[in-house]
């Protein structure tokens, strides 16, 4: 079990993706990396900052930042604790996410708005990581 | 009168009269306009013998209490009358500047009966109502028309609605065009427009429309700006128009592909709205007040097109993907045929994809189609086919006559992609189930207008107040049957006010402003009731018509699981129908309306 939010997570998010040919795919083009920023809730008290760098298909990157300024991403994406255990569930579809500001993105929208299945391969890979979200185990 | 003008321009076209009749409040109050109120106005005009394109047919252009304010995004009229593609009640609306300048020159709608001994032409200027000859414009293309109307006028600020060649030859799948290319486009009011030997209809005035409380309208106004810049879906359209929902709409399955019969195609990705910005557009274009302009200006250099008015999503989809084309520029020079001559770009895209497929089947041979071999992916099958289509020439005048038409012709009428006879849109059942519901229970046939859980089960749109809220997409349980009824009763409202569907602040401000222009004082509570009446009052037509529950259904094509986005979804409509009818109040059992 790998905790969220954590080094391990991102690490092993990054290994899943280098290792999917969906991704690969849908995601040939893409150049951006992210900054995950986890807010805290009533559930998670804190805040976390996962960066996640995405190129041509691959993830040559990823870690635990300790401020977003730490290593600054093309693209934020920022959601409460509970809204990113859901997505990670795969209980919200993270564009439903991003339309209702459960998610809050930032970034070139029209090279998001380019590559929605890259998303969607994200979210599965992130269903194989096997996650304990503080003792809640997925 | 605060929100309308009061007026309503009656012109008898048989006898080159014309008239004006006070707005019933009544009907006003409980209707509110667009094709609402034009749809209890044409209750008592027609009957179940009525030809659509006979001169007893009424067609009725008509505003709302919103359109011509500051509102944002309030810059369209409707078109109605019973629709000659589909045999009952028609409706089409569009946005540009002739809603506005409509109101702007004294009237709140038109009513058009009867039909002109030859071609002819109207005009209201300040409230001056004038008929002309209109022969020197036939043949004349839409813009053309629209260009030469207002040279005649001497006026550049004059707006016209006006048909092209494809109205003006009956062809069923014609549109009403106005501001160059927009489109009043669905349910052949083209034809009906070119059956009564009207051309175009111009409208020039300076006159206000009256607001009740003025301050209050100011405000809601200001409120609504600040809104949308939360709404990522109206940013979105903003940077890529309505084309931008093409990728997701791949991703999900929605966006059909090969006659709505294959799940995926990766050279679809080529139709990207994103694209289209980055290689082929000028700049964007907006309607009268709208802070979204989701309209886009394009050039397509293969084809020698420098300057004209581009695809949205359903136009690349219906002429793009579902034909198994991936070239833009081949898009934007077919919609621009249609455009000038004057066609829905859904329907004729259909129409023709299914021409494919029955090629492909061996249904049809070069012997029925002047010797052409039609298959899908042929941009100059395509493109001759729009121009055979728009003139009724050789198997043209087949395709002028829609899908449901030529699959009955060819003894194939399962293959059809209709409901009710109206062409599919670009929004698959089996992406979002609620779809199937809208679908079927839309008054006009096949409507993604007239309710849009695709946009709801994807958090777009969402009216909380009235429960419309996002769920999961493949869920065709009862509860979705509800969601539909309600989505469709709200989006009934908004095609009353008449707003545009993409402006979404809230139902909060949505009430405010009704209500600051009219002076009225509804409540949230009493607007899903109003949007049932207008539906039930459709139907109720619809049912003159001959319309029973087992129109209120799905093609076969649509039922059939397809791999990609959709995930082998098929809807269960049977379980959603039953819930929509009680949530309208009708007979759970035969849809009839119970009061």
């Amino acid at each position: 079990m790998l905790k969220f939010p954590s080094d391990e997570w991102i690490k092993e998010l990054s290994k899943q993706l280098n290792e999917s040919a969906d991704y690969e795919r849908s995601a040939k083009d893409w150049e951006g990396d992210f900054a995950f920023i986890v807010e805290p809730d009533e559930a998670y008290p804190q805040t976390a900052y996962l960066y996640l760098d995405l190129f041509h298909g691959k993830s040559p990157s990823a870690g635990i930042l300790n401020s977003v300024d730490e290593k600054p991403a093309k693209y934020t994406l920022a959601a409460p604790f509970s809204a990113w255990r859901k997505v990670i569930e795969g209980k919200l579809d993270p564009i439903q996410g991003m339309m209702t500001r459960k998610l809050k993105l930032q970034g070139d929208m029209m090279q998001i708005m380019r590559y929605p299945k890259a998303a969607k391969e994200i979210i599965a890979c992130c269903a194989k990581i096997p996650t304990d979200f503080d003792g809640h185990h997925s | 009168m605060n929100g309308y003008t009061g007026k309503l321009l009656h012109v008898d076209l048989s006898n080159h009269k014309t008239w004006v009749e006070d707005l019933n409040l009544d009907f006003a109050r409980e209707y509110i306009g667009g094709s609402g109120l034009a749809a209890r106005y044409l209750d008592e005009r027609i009957d179940h013998q009525t030809d659509p394109l006979g001169s007893e047919n009424t067609l009725i252009f008509m505003t709302g209490p919103l359109v011509g304010t500051a509102m944002p995004s309030a810059g369209r009229y409707s078109v109605c009358a019973l629709s000659p593609l589909t045999g009952i009640w028609g409706e089409a609306n569009s946005g540009g500047f002739f809603g506005p300048e409509l109101r702007f020159s004294g009237y709140d709608g038109i009513f058009i009966t009867g039909k002109a001994e030859k071609p002819t032409w109207l005009s209201i200027v300040e409230g001056k109502v004038q008929l002309h000859d209109a022969s020197g414009l036939i043949g004349c293309d839409t813009y053309e028309t629209q260009r030469r109307v207002r040279q005649m006028l001497g006026d550049e600020r004059t707006r016209v609605a006006c048909i092209g060649v494809a109205g003006e030859k009956l062809v069923k799948t014609a549109a009403v065009i106005n501001d160059h290319g927009r489109a009043a486009a669905r349910t052949g009011m083209g034809a009906v427009m070119g059956a009564k030997n009207l051309k175009a209809i111009a409208v020039r005035g300076s006159a206000a429309v009256q607001l009740a409380n003025a301050a209050m309208f100011r405000e809601t106004v200001k409120q609504i700006a600040h809104r949308l810049n939360d709404d990522l879906a109206a940013q979105a359209m903003k940077l890529a128009g309505t084309a931008g929902y093409v990728n997701m709409g791949l991703m999900y399955g929605d966006m059909p592909i090969r006659y709505f019969q294959q799940g995926e195609w990766e050279p679809a990705e080529n139709l990207s709205g994103v694209l289209m910005v980055e290689q082929y557009q000028n700049r964007n274009t907006a309607c009268f007040r709208c802070p979204i302009a989701c309209g886009r200006e394009t050039r397509a250099p293969s084809y020698q097109l420098e300057k004209v008015d581009g695809p949205e999503y359903e136009t690349v989809a219906a002429l793009g993907s579902l034909l198994m084309i991936d070239n833009l520029e081949t898009v934007i020079m077919a919609n621009h045929l249609c455009n000038l001559y004057g066609m829905d770009t859904i329907s004729v895209g259909c129409t023709i994809a299914l021409a494919c497929e029955l090629s492909e089947r061996g249904i049809l041979s070069p012997a029925d189609t002047d010797g052409m071999e039609i298959r899908y992916g042929d941009a100059e099958t395509l493109l001759r086919l729009v121009e055979k289509t728009a003139r009724r020439e050789g198997f043209g005048d087949v395709l002028a006559e829609g899908s449901a038409s030529l699959a009955e012709r060819f003894g194939v009428p399962d293959l059809a992609a209709t409901v009710k006879r109206l062409e599919v849109p670009m929004h698959d059942p089996r992406a979002f189930s609620g779809m199937a519901a809208i679908y079927a229970l839309s008054p006009r046939g096949a409507c993604h207008m007239q309710g849009d859980i695709y946009g709801v089960d994807t958090g777009q749109g969402l009216a909380p107040e009235l429960g419309i809220l996002p769920g999961e997409r493949f869920d065709s349980s009862q509860e979705k049957g509800r969601l539909a009824a309600l989505s469709q009763a709200w989006r009934s409202l908004y095609n009353a006010l008449i707003l545009c569907q993409f402006q979404n602040p809230g139902v909060d401000l949505v009430l405010q402003a009704l209500n600051a222009a009219t002076g009225w004082d509804y409540t949230v509570e009493e607007l899903i009731p109003i949007g049932k009446r207008i539906v039930t009052q459709k139907r109720r037509i619809n049912l003159r018509r001959g319309i029973t529950r087992k129109d209120d259904s799905l093609p076969k094509i649509l039922l059939q699981p397809l791999e990609g986005g959709t995930e082998g979804n098929v809807p269960n409509l049977e379980e959603m129908l039953t819930a929509a009818y009680q949530e309208f109040g009708w007979d759970a059992q035969s849809g009839i309306p119970l009061l």
